[in-house]
C-alpha cells in the first residue's frame, strides 16, 4: 500500500510546515517542559544566576492551590456547555442561510460583520448589557437585559455585580462565549455546505423531503467532517478560555465580591506572569495539555465512528 | 484504537525530545547572564559616587513609556533641548500600551539582554526586574562629583547637587528606596495622588464643612442623607478600594506589607476593625466604591447623586459636571485633602510613574541614560510643561515658582480650570505622601486587599466579624501562595 | 446514503398541506435569521456608536444607544493622529504575504495528510494536533529568544514567518480534502497527471470555499495581532495597525485611552477588510457546482 515514492513526496510536502513548527512551536514546548520540571523556576531569577533543582515541585504546587479545582471546574463547565450549543446554533444558522433565496447575499454579509468588529467593542457590549449600577438602597440602572426581563414582568437579576450568584455569572459567560464563537463556526460550516454537491439536494427535493429531514439526513452527514472539526477545535480552544472572562469581569475574574470565582486554567497561568514564575505556569500548562489530550482523544474516537468522509 | 495509540506515541515523542535536551538546559540561561565585572552596571553600589563620567561618545538610548501623542510631543521638545547640550546622545522613545504592557515587554527582553535603557515603572515591576539584577542602582550616580563636559563648553557634575536633591518632593523621592535594601532604584517622573472632590455649591448652600477626618466624614454623610431624600443619593464615592485599604493602614499606622521577611502583615485587628467600620457605613448607605457601584463613582458625582468623590488627582476633569448649553457648570467643584485618622499626621497615597535605568554592558550608555533621566526629572521647565499637559503633578517643589506654572496654578477654579485646582491641592499636601514597600508580589497584595473590601462591605450576614476574619485569612493565603 | 431514500408514507404526505407549511417554514427561517443577525450585529453597531461619542459620554454608567452629539471629528482625529497610512501599508504587506505563504504551506501539508500514504502519518498528525493543546502564552519568551538569535528583530520577516503554519487550518483543509473521492486522484495518477496539476485543477477548485475562509481568518489574524508585533517590531517603520492604534489615542490627561477615537480608527481600518470580503463573497457563495465531491 505504502509505496516509497509517496513516502519521500509526503515528507517534502510537509517539510515547510515541519521546519517552522519545530522552530516556533516544538522548541517552545520543549522549553515549557524544561521549565516545568525545575522546582520554583523563575525566568527573571534564572537570568540573575539562580539555579533550580530538578523535580516535580511545580506540579505539586499547582495541584495544591486551593482554587485549582475551581479553575478546573469553570474551564470544564464552560467547555461542555458552550461547544455543543454554539455548534448547533451555527449549524442552524448556516443551514438557514444556505436554504433561502432572496436576501441571501445581504444576510451572509451581516453574519460576516463580527469579523471586522474590534474585540474591545465586543467585551464592552456585554459589560454594558448586563451591568447593574446600584447602591445599597436602590438600583440606579438595571441594564438592558434586565429592562427586557422587567418588561415581561420578571424580576431583575444581578448578573455580574457584587453579590451575584455563581450561576448568574456562568449564564452571562455562556451566552458571551457562544456569541463569540458563532461567526467562526458559521464561516466554516457555511463554507462546508457550499462544497456539498447540489445533486443531493435536488434528489431530496424530488423526493419531497421536509426541511428538517434534509438538514439531519443529508446536510449533517455530508458536513460531518467540518462539524467534527469545529467541535474538536472548539474543545481545544474552549479549555483555553480566559480572555472572554476578562472581557466581562476584568482582571478580578469574577464579581468584585468574589475575586477569582470564575478563574480558569489559563487564568491561573496568567496570574503567575507578573512575577515571572514560569515554572509553575509551565506545570499548569502541561496539566492542561494532558486534560485536553484526553478530551481530544475521546472526540477523535467518537468522530471516527460518526464522520463520513 | 490505532489513532489513540498514534497520539500517545506522538506525546511520548515530544516528551522524550524534551528529556534529551534538558541535560544542557542549564547552559542556556547562563549564557545570557550579563558578564559580571565587565560593566559599571554590576559593580556594587557605591554610596560615595562613581568616578566614571560620560565622555561625550556617541550612544543611543531607548526609553519605554506609556505617553499618548500629546505628551510625547512635550517629551520630544525636551529631547531636542537635551540634545543641544549632549548632541551625541540619541534618545529613541517608544510608546508601549499600558504599564503592565511595559512590564511584560521588558520581562521578555531581559533574558536576552534586549531591555531598554530607561523605562516607566511601578515599584513592583522594578522588584521583578531586580530578580534578574537588571536594574541599575542610582546612588553611585546621585552621589558622584565627576564633571561632565557639555557641548556648549560648560560643565555639570554627574550627580545631583544638594539643591537638586532637596528640590524633589521627599515622599516621591523616597519611593525609589522602597525595595528593602535602602538603595535607590528609581526616580519619580510625574505623580498623582488621591484627593477629595466635593460639590462646593451644595456644601455652601447647606452650610456643611469639608470633612478632614473620617469621623467628620461620617457625620457629614449622615447629614447629606437627611438633606437629600432621593433614594439614589449616596454621599461619598471612593474610586479605588485597594487605595482606600492601603491608605487607611498608613493613617492608622498599622502594618500592611514589608519588603523583607514576612511580606504580608495586613491581617491584624486594626485593619479588621476599619473594614468593619466601612462595612457598616456602606450598609447605612453612606458610601460606595467603583466596584460595588458597577460604574465610575465620578459619574454619580457629576449627576449630583453623590456629593463627595475620592479619586485620582489626575482625573479632575472627569469629576467636573458637563456644562450646560450656556457654558455654565451646574455646580462648582471643590477639592481638598482626603479625610484622615489623625489630621496632625496626614497621609495620602503617591501614584504615577517613576523611571528606572537598566544595566548595560556599555558603561557610557548607562551614564548617558542617567544624564537624560536627571535632565527630565530635575528640569523645572519640563516638569512644569509636562504636568500642565498631563494633569499629573510635578515632582519638584520649585516648579510652583515657574512662571508658566504659577500662572496655571493661579487660574485654579472649580470649573474650567479644575486641573489647576487639583494640582494646587496636591502641591499643598507635598509632605503627606507615603509609599508602600515594593517586592515581587506586592501587586498581588494590593489586589487582594481591594478584594477584601469589595467582599466584606456588601455582605449582609449576621456574623460579619467572621466573614471579615475569613476574608483576611484567605487574602493572606492567596498572597503567600502567589508570591512564593 | 441510505438516509436519502424515503418511505412511501412520507412521499404521499407532500401535498397542499405541506405547501402552506413550507411558506410558514420559510417565514420562520427568515425570522430566525433576522433575530440572530441582530444579535450577532450588536457589537458592530456598538463599535460605530462608541466611535461617535465624546469620551465623557463613553464613560457614562448608563450607556446611550446613540451619541447625544455625534462627533464625526473622531474619525478625522483617528486618521491624522495615528499615521494610519503607514500603519495600513505595513499591515497590508504583512497580511498579504503571510496569507499567501500560509496558504501554500497549508495546502501542501493538508494534501500530504489527506492523499498520500506514508509511515508515521497518524503519529505526525496526532503530534500536530497536540501542539494546539498547550496554551501558547508560554511560547513567547522562547520565541523571542529565537528570533533575537536569528537577528530578525524589527524586520518584516519576524512579523510573517513565525506564525505561517497554523495547525488549525491544516486540519480544516485536510477535512475538506478528505471529502474529495480518492478515485479522482487514482484516475489522475493513471493518466500521468502530476500531483501539482491535480492539486491545482481538482482539489483547490473543489475546496475553494474553505480556502477563502482560511484567507479571511488569516488576514484578520494579521489585522488583529497585537502582542507579538509589539514585542518584536515596534519601531516606526514596521509598526502595524493594532499597535499604532493602541498607542496613539490617549486623552488629554495622558493616561486614559481615548476609546471613542480608538473605535473610530478601528472602524476605519476594518473597512478595507470589509471590501475584501465583499469581493471574495462572490466566490464563497458560488460554491462548487461542479460534480466530483462526494458525501
Amino acid at each position: 500500500m505504502v509505496d516509497s515514492k509517496q513516502q519521500w513526496k509526503a515528507w517534502i510536502y510537509l517539510a515547510p510546515a515541519i521546519v517552522l513548527l519545530l522552530v516556533f512551536t516544538v522548541w517552545p514546548i520543549i522549553n515549557t517542559v524544561i521549565m516545568a520540571f525545575q522546582n520554583d523556576y523563575n525566568a527573571m531569577a534564572a537570568v540573575g544566576g539562580q539555579t533550580f533543582t530538578i523535580g516535580i515541585e511545580n506540579f505539586k504546587r499547582a495541584v495544591e492551590y486551593r482554587n485549582f479545582l475551581t479553575c478546573l471546574k469553570n474551564t470544564a463547565l464552560l467547555c461542555v456547555i458552550t461547544v455543543p450549543a454554539s455548534t448547533l446554533l451555527a449549524l442552524l444558522i448556516s443551514a438557514a442561510l444556505n436554504s433561502i433565496g432572496p436576501l441571501k447575499k445581504a444576510l451572509t454579509t451581516v453574519f460576516f460583520l463580527p469579523y471586522v468588529t474590534n474585540s474591545i467593542a465586543i467585551g464592552m457590549v456585554f459589560a454594558a448589557m448586563f451591568n447593574m449600577v446600584r447602591t445599597v438602597r436602590v438600583v440606579q440602572t438595571a441594564g438592558i437585559i434586565n429592562n427586557v426581563i422587567m418588561f415581561f414582568g420578571g424580576e431583575p437579576i444581578n448578573w455580574i455585580n457584587a453579590g451575584s450568584t455563581y450561576w448568574a455569572n456562568m449564564t452571562v459567560m455562556i451566552i458571551y462565549i457562544i456569541w463569540n464563537a458563532l461567526p467562526f463556526k458559521i464561516l466554516i460550516l457555511l463554507g462546508g455546505m457550499q462544497s456539498i454537491n447540489k445533486q443531493y439536494y435536488d434528489a431530496a427535493k424530488v423526493d419531497g423531503s421536509s426541511r428538517s429531514r434534509i438538514l439531519w439526513r443529508i446536510t449533517v452527514p455530508l458536513l460531518s467532517p467540518m462539524i467534527a472539526y469545529v467541535v474538536i477545535t472548539g474543545f481545544i480552544g474552549g479549555f483555553k478560555e480566559y480572555t472572554s472572562i476578562v472581557g466581562v469581569f476584568g482582571e478580578t475574574m469574577g464579581p468584585v465580591s468574589d475575586k477569582g470565582r470564575l478563574n480558569t486554567m489559563v487564568g491561573y497561568i496568567y496570574d503567575t506572569l507578573p512575577r515571572s514564575d514560569y515554572g509553575r505556569a509551565s506545570a499548569a500548562a502541561l496539566i492542561l495539555f494532558g486534560i485536553i489530550l484526553v478530551v481530544t482523544l475521546i472526540n477523535l474516537w467518537v468522530s471516527k465512528k460518526r464522520v463520513h468522509y | 484504537m490505532k489513532k489513540l495509540l498514534a497520539l500517545f506515541l506522538a506525546v511520548v515523542m515530544v516528551l522524550s525530545l524534551a528529556a534529551c535536551s534538558s541535560g544542557n538546559n542549564d547552559a542556556t540561561p547562563a549564557a545570557s547572564t550579563p558578564q559580571s565585572g565587565s560593566t559599571a552596571a554590576t559593580q556594587p553600589a557605591d554610596p560615595k559616587g562613581t568616578t566614571a563620567t560620560y565622555d561625550g561618545s556617541k550612544v543611543t538610548i531607548r526609553f519605554y513609556h506609556t505617553m499618548g501623542s500629546n505628551l510625547k510631543a512635550v517629551l520630544d521638545t525636551y529631547i531636542e533641548e537635551f540634545n543641544k547640550i549632549y548632541p551625541n546622545i540619541t534618545v529613541e522613545t517608544t510608546t508601549i500600551g499600558s504599564y503592565d504592557d511595559v512590564r511584560n515587554q521588558i520581562g521578555t527582553e531581559i533574558p536576552v539582554g534586549n531591555q531598554p535603557n530607561i523605562a516607566y515603572c511601578y515599584p513592583d515591576h522594578v522588584a521583578m526586574y531586580n530578580l534578574a539584577g537588571a536594574v541599575q542602582t542610582l546612588d553611585e550616580f546621585i552621589n558622584s562629583t565627576s564633571t561632565v563636559q557639555r557641548a556648549d563648553g560648560t560643565t555639570e557634575i554627574l550627580g545631583l547637587t544638594a539643591e537638586q536633591k532637596a528640590d524633589f518632593i521627599e515622599g516621591y523621592y523616597k519611593e525609589g528606596q522602597q525595595f528593602g535594601d535602602g538603595l535607590m532604584y528609581t526616580l519619580p517622573f510625574s505623580k498623582s495622588t488621591e484627593v477629595l472632590y466635593y460639590n462646593k455649591t451644595f456644601f455652601e448652600a447647606n452650610n456643611l464643612s469639608v470633612p478632614t477626618t473620617w469621623e467628620e466624614l461620617e457625620a457629614v454623610a449622615k447629614k447629606i442623607l437627611e438633606i437629600d431624600s432621593n433614594p439614589e443619593c449616596v454621599p461619598l464615592g471612593y474610586d479605588s478600594e485597594a487605595n482606600w485599604f492601603i491608605t487607611l493602614c498608613e493613617q492608622y499606622d498599622s502594618p500592611y506589607t514589608s519588603a523583607v521577611g514576612d511580606h504580608f502583615l495586613f491581617d491584624n485587628e486594626t485593619n479588621r476593625n476599619f473594614v468593619k467600620m466601612l462595612h457598616d457605613w456602606y450598609q447605612d448607605g453612606l458610601l460606595t466604591t467603583q466596584g460595588l457601584l458597577g460604574g465610575y463613582t465620578s459619574n454619580i458625582f457629576k449627576e449630583q447623586k453623590s456629593y463627595m468623590s475620592i479619586g485620582s488627582s489626575a482625573g479632575a476633569t472627569y469629576q467636573r459636571p458637563d456644562p450646560a448649553a450656556d457654558g455654565q457648570y451646574p455646580f462648582e467643584v471643590g477639592i481638598a485633602t482626603i479625610p484622615q485618622v489623625d489630621p496632625a499626621n496626614p497621609k495620602v497615597i503617591s501614584q504615577g510613574p517613576s523611571v528606572c535605568i537598566f544595566k548595560k554592558d556599555n558603561e557610557q550608555e548607562v551614564l548617558a541614560s542617567w544624564l537624560f533621566v536627571k535632565y527630565l526629572t530635575t528640569s523645572v521647565d519640563f516638569q512644569a510643561e509636562f504636568s500642565m499637559a498631563s494633569g499629573y503633578v510635578p515632582v519638584l517643589k520649585s516648579v510652583a515658582e515657574n512662571e508658566e506654572y504659577a500662572k496655571f496654578l493661579a487660574s485654579a477654579d472649580g470649573g474650567k480650570y479644575i486641573s489647576a485646582l487639583s494640582a494646587k491641592i496636591c502641591l499643598e499636601q507635598k509632605d503627606y505622601y507615603y509609599t508602600s514597600p515594593a517586592f515581587n508580589g506586592s501587586s498581588e497584595a494590593r489586589s487582594q486587599v481591594g478584594a477584601i473590601l469589595t467582599k466584606c462591605m456588601p455582605d449582609t450576614s449576621s456574623d460579619i466579624e467572621a466573614v471579615i476574619a475569613d476574608a483576611f485569612k484567605e487574602a493572606v493565603e492567596e498572597c503567600q501562595y502567589q508570591a512564593r | 446514503m441510505a438516509s436519502v431514500t424515503m418511505k412511501e408514507q412520507d412521499m404521499r404526505s407532500v401535498t397542499a398541506r405541506s405547501r402552506a407549511g413550507s411558506v410558514l417554514a420559510k417565514g420562520m427561517t427568515y425570522l430566525f435569521l433576522m433575530v440572530m443577525a441582530l444579535i450577532v450585529l450588536f457589537p458592530f453597531y456598538w463599535m460605530i456608536n462608541s466611535s461617535l461619542k465624546t469620551l465623557a459620554e463613553y464613560r457614562l454608567s448608563v450607556p446611550t444607544f446613540w451619541p447625544k452629539t455625534v462627533i464625526w471629528s473622531n474619525y478625522a482625529e483617528a486618521f491624522t493622529t495615528a499615521r494610519l497610512g503607514q500603519l495600513f501599508l505595513n499591515t497590508l504587506l504583512v497580511g498579504v504575504v503571510s496569507t499567501l505563504l500560509s496558504l501554500v504551506i497549508t495546502v501542501l501539508s493538508a494534501f500530504a495528510f489527506a492523499r498520500l500514504e506514508f509511515k508515521g502519518k497518524n503519529v505526525m498528525f496526532g503530534a500536530l494536533l497536540a501542539t494546539m493543546m498547550i496554551p501558547g502564552e508560554l511560547f513567547t519568551i522562547t520565541n523571542y529568544r529565537t528570533v533575537n538569535d536569528f537577528g530578525w528583530l524589527n524586520t518584516y520577516t519576524v512579523l510573517i514567518v513565525p506564525f505561517l503554519v497554523s495547525v488549525c487550518y491544516i486540519y480544516l483543509l485536510r477535512q475538506n480534502f478528505l471529502q474529495i473521492p480518492n478515485e479522482l486522484y487514482l484516475a489522475a495518477k493513471v493518466d500521468g497527471t502530476s500531483d501539482f496539476k491535480y492539486l491545482w485543477t481538482v482539489m483547490i477548485p473543489l475546496s475553494l470555499p474553505t480556502l477563502i475562509s482560511i484567507t479571511i481568518l488569516k488576514m484578520m489574524g494579521a489585522w488583529n495581532s497585537y502582542i507579538w508585533p509589539r514585542l518584536v517590531a515596534n519601531d516606526a517603520a514596521h509598526q502595524m495597525v493594532t499597535n499604532g492604534l493602541r498607542n496613539a489615542f490617549k486623552d488629554a490627561a495622558g493616561d486614559q485611552t481615548n476609546y471613542p477615537v480608538q473605535m473610530a480608527a478601528v472602524a476605519l481600518v476594518s473597512f478595507p477588510l470589509f471590501l475584501v470580503y465583499i469581493f471574495l463573497r462572490k466566490y464563497i457563495m458560488k460554491g462548487v457546482s461542479r460534480s466530483g465531491i462526494k458525501g
